[in-house]
């Protein structure tokens, strides 16, 4: 599995596609047939709490693409806030078990992992 | 050596600098500034308490006033973080607002002194949209460069990325 991370609009799916895979690839959700999940931080924000049992879906994804949530000031909303954190300790727990980890930054792909 | 570790929220700095730490000679020394201010910071509290249990911490739950602060013996020190101890400073229970910059910084210095190796763990809070109340962008503005008066200073500073630590300035250790 390749986690692709990095900020909003910083050129993640790009990325994806540069390594072969189309839009109809592509599936905003868990459970589905597509190889690439993206937009996984809207999935755990819907439900934080499941958030952590994800994790062995997720790894049988060929790409997992998650946007970077946890910059910034902490936010005033709870659920925002637990959100932020399910999304950072699961992506944590997916690039332990990832065998690349990609970084977007502006577009650039940082590979900080395999 | 001094390091400073940054990241976003929930992204491993704490496990990270736990590693760090755990490789340099003790004594240890953690130095909590999180209040423990109801059940979400009691929460976190504890799970950082669990974390570093049995890695030879010795805590002192300090939420203002490093300059003040006299630890039993030189050793390895970890400071967090930045972000609850910068808030401490610049804001009283009456919501009155001060530039605690220079007090903070005289606290960094006293534990340098006291330190064979700091670790300071903070959180990059400017990576965020604009248009906060005057008093949270204050706050912004005071944590970021505190941030750049630290990474200046100290040896080495790293970002952690998803638990994976990122060099920033130095080596990786």
């Amino acid at each position: 599995m390749i986690l692709i991370i990095g900020s909003e609009a910083s050129g993640k799916r790009t990325y994806a596609k540069s390594l072969g895979y189309k839009e109809s690839d592509m599936a905003k959700a868990v459970i589905d047939d597509r190889p690439v999940i993206y937009a996984l931080h809207e999935l755990v924000q819907k439900d934080i709490e499941n958030a952590p049992a994800l994790l062995d879906e997720l790894i049988k994804k060929e790409v997992v693409i998650c946007n970077e949530v946890g910059s910034g000031v902490i936010p005033i909303n709870k659920e925002d806030r637990l959100g932020r954190e399910a999304t950072g300790r699961l992506c944590v727990q997916l690039a332990m078990r990832a065998e690349k980890v990609v970084r977007m930054v502006s577009g650039i792909p940082n590979v900080i992992k395999g | 050596m001094n390091i400073l570790l940054t990241g976003g929220s929930a992204n491993g700095k704490s496990t990270y600098a736990e590693s760090i730490c755990v490789r340099l000679p003790g004594p240890r020394y953690y130095i909590a500034a999180m209040r423990p201010y109801g059940s979400e910071s009691q929460k976190k509290i504890e799970r950082h308490r669990i974390m570093r249990a049995d890695k030879g911490f010795e805590t002192f739950e300090r939420y203002t006033d490093l300059k003040g602060l006299v630890l039993p013996e030189k050793g390895t020190v970890l400071l967090e973080c930045m972000c609850n101890l910068t808030a401490n400073e610049m804001f009283d229970d009456l919501g009155n607002m001060r530039d605690p910059s220079s007090d903070i910084i005289e606290g960094i210095e006293n534990l340098k002194k006291q330190s064979r190796d700091l670790i300071v763990v903070t959180n990059d809070v400017g990576g965020d949209i604009y248009g906060y109340s005057d008093s949270t962008m204050e706050y912004m503005r005071i944590l970021g460069k505190l941030n750049a008066y630290l990474a200046k200073d100290f040896d080495t500073v790293i970002e952690v990325v998803a638990g994976i630590p990122l060099p920033v300035k130095g080596e990786i250790i």
